[in-house]
C-alpha cells in the first residue's frame, strides 16, 4: 500500500499519475464512488471525503479502513492533511477531523510509501527514496 | 534531551511523547494542561487516565502556571498540551495576556530539571480560515511559543499521520 498526502490542491494526484503511471479510469474518487470500489482500486482519491461520507452513512470508519488496509494491499491511498487547524466548535465536525486522523495513522502504518506533496514537490516520510 | 512534539489532530503525537518517556527507567511525570472543564476535556481525560494508570506516570493537573509544576531533578517529563496551557493562560476573566514568556521561561525551567523532557504541541496554524481577531491572537501566540520552543529543544519532530518527520535534531524512534 502507498499513502499519499499533503494539504489541499498541492499536485497529489498529478504527482501520483505521473509517477505511478496511472490513468483516470484507474482512480476511484473518493468523493462520489461507491464504498465497495474502495476494496478493489488501484487508487483512491480524496479518502478524507470518502472518510465523511462513511460516516454521514453510520458506518465505522475505523474498521472499514483497517478491512481495506487487508484486502486492498496494492492500492494507492490519497487523502489531504486535515488536522492542523483550530479545534472545530461542532461536536460532529471534531469527530470528522478526528476520525480521519485515526484512519490516516492506519493506512501510514500499512503503507510501505507514505508521500508527503507540498507545492507540487513529493518528499517521501515513510520508506521509499527517504 | 527536550524534544517538541508537533502535529496536527490525532497524528499520533501523545503516542511517540510517550514512546520516548516509556524507554526510560527513571521517574515519569505527566504535566497535564487540560482544563477539566465541558464533555470534551472529560472524554481526554478518562482516556488518559486509562493510559497513566498502565505505565505508571504521576500525573500533575497544571492548566496554568507550568513553572510551579514539581517536578525532581533527574525525571522524565511530559508536558501536554501547549495549545490548551496558551489558551488557559491567554483568555483570562475577559481579558487577553501575553503568554509567550512566561510559557516559554516555565518550560526551560522543567527543562532544565527534567533528564528528558517532551513537549507536545498542536500545529493549529494551517487551516487557512480567517477567525475573530482574538483567535487570530491566538494562533499567533501559538507560532511564537513553537518557534521559540523550538529555538532551545533538541529536537523538533512533526507526526503526518502518525510518521514522525524530524524538523531540527532526529526523529529517535521509526
Amino acid at each position: 500500500m502507498i499513502m499519499v498526502t499533503g494539504g489541499a490542491y498541492q499536485g497529489k494526484l498529478d504527482f501520483v499519475c505521473r509517477h505511478f503511471g496511472l490513468e483516470s479510469s484507474d482512480i476511484a474518487n473518493g468523493s462520489t464512488c461507491d464504498f465497495e470500489e474502495a476494496f478493489s482500486a488501484k487508487c483512491i482519491k480524496s479518502y478524507h471525503r470518502f472518510i465523511a461520507r462513511l460516516i454521514a452513512h453510520g458506518v465505522d470508519c475505523v474498521q472499514f479502513t483497517e478491512r481495506l488496509c487487508a484486502e486492498n494491499k496494492d492500492a494507492i491511498i490519497i487523502l489531504d492533511e486535515i488536522g492542523c487547524g483550530i479545534i472545530p466548535v461542532e461536536k460532529a465536525e471534531r469527530k470528522r477531523r478526528e476520525i480521519t486522523g485515526k484512519c490516516g495513522c492506519i493506512i501510514a502504518k500499512n503503507s510501505d510509501d507514505v508521500i508527503r506533496v507540498t507545492c507540487g514537490l513529493p518528499v517521501y516520510i515513510k520508506g521509499g527514496n527517504q | 534531551m527536550i524534544t517538541l512534539v508537533t502535529g496536527g489532530t490525532k497524528c499520533g503525537k501523545s503516542g511517540y511523547a510517550e514512546k520516548l518517556i516509556d524507554r526510560l527507567s527513571c521517574p515519569k511525570y505527566y504535566i497535564a494542561t487540560i482544563n477539566p472543564v465541558g464533555d470534551y476535556a472529560q472524554e481526554v481525560i478518562a482516556k488518559r487516565m486509562k493510559m497513566h494508570t498502565q505505565k505508571k506516570y504521576v500525573t500533575i493537573e497544571c492548566p496554568r502556571d507550568i513553572a510551579y509544576a514539581d517536578i525532581p531533578i533527574g525525571s522524565a517529563v511530559i508536558v501536554e498540551e501547549i495549545g490548551r496551557l496558551c489558551a488557559n493562560e491567554m483568555f483570562v476573566d475577559g481579558r487577553i495576556l501575553r503568554t509567550v514568556d512566561k510559557i516559554v521561561s516555565g518550560l526551560e525551567l522543567i527543562g532544565a530539571k527534567a533528564s528528558e523532557l517532551v513537549i507536545v504541541a498542536n500545529d493549529i496554524s494551517r487551516d487557512g480560515i480567517s477567525y475573530s481577531p482574538e483567535l487570530m491572537e491566538y494562533i499567533k501566540e501559538m507560532g511564537e511559543i513553537s518557534r521559540r520552543i523550538t529555538a532551545f529543544a533538541d529536537n523538533v519532530i512533526e507526526c503526518v499521520y502518525s510518521v514522525p518527520v524530524a524538523l531540527k535534531g532526529s526523529a529517535l524512534l521509526d
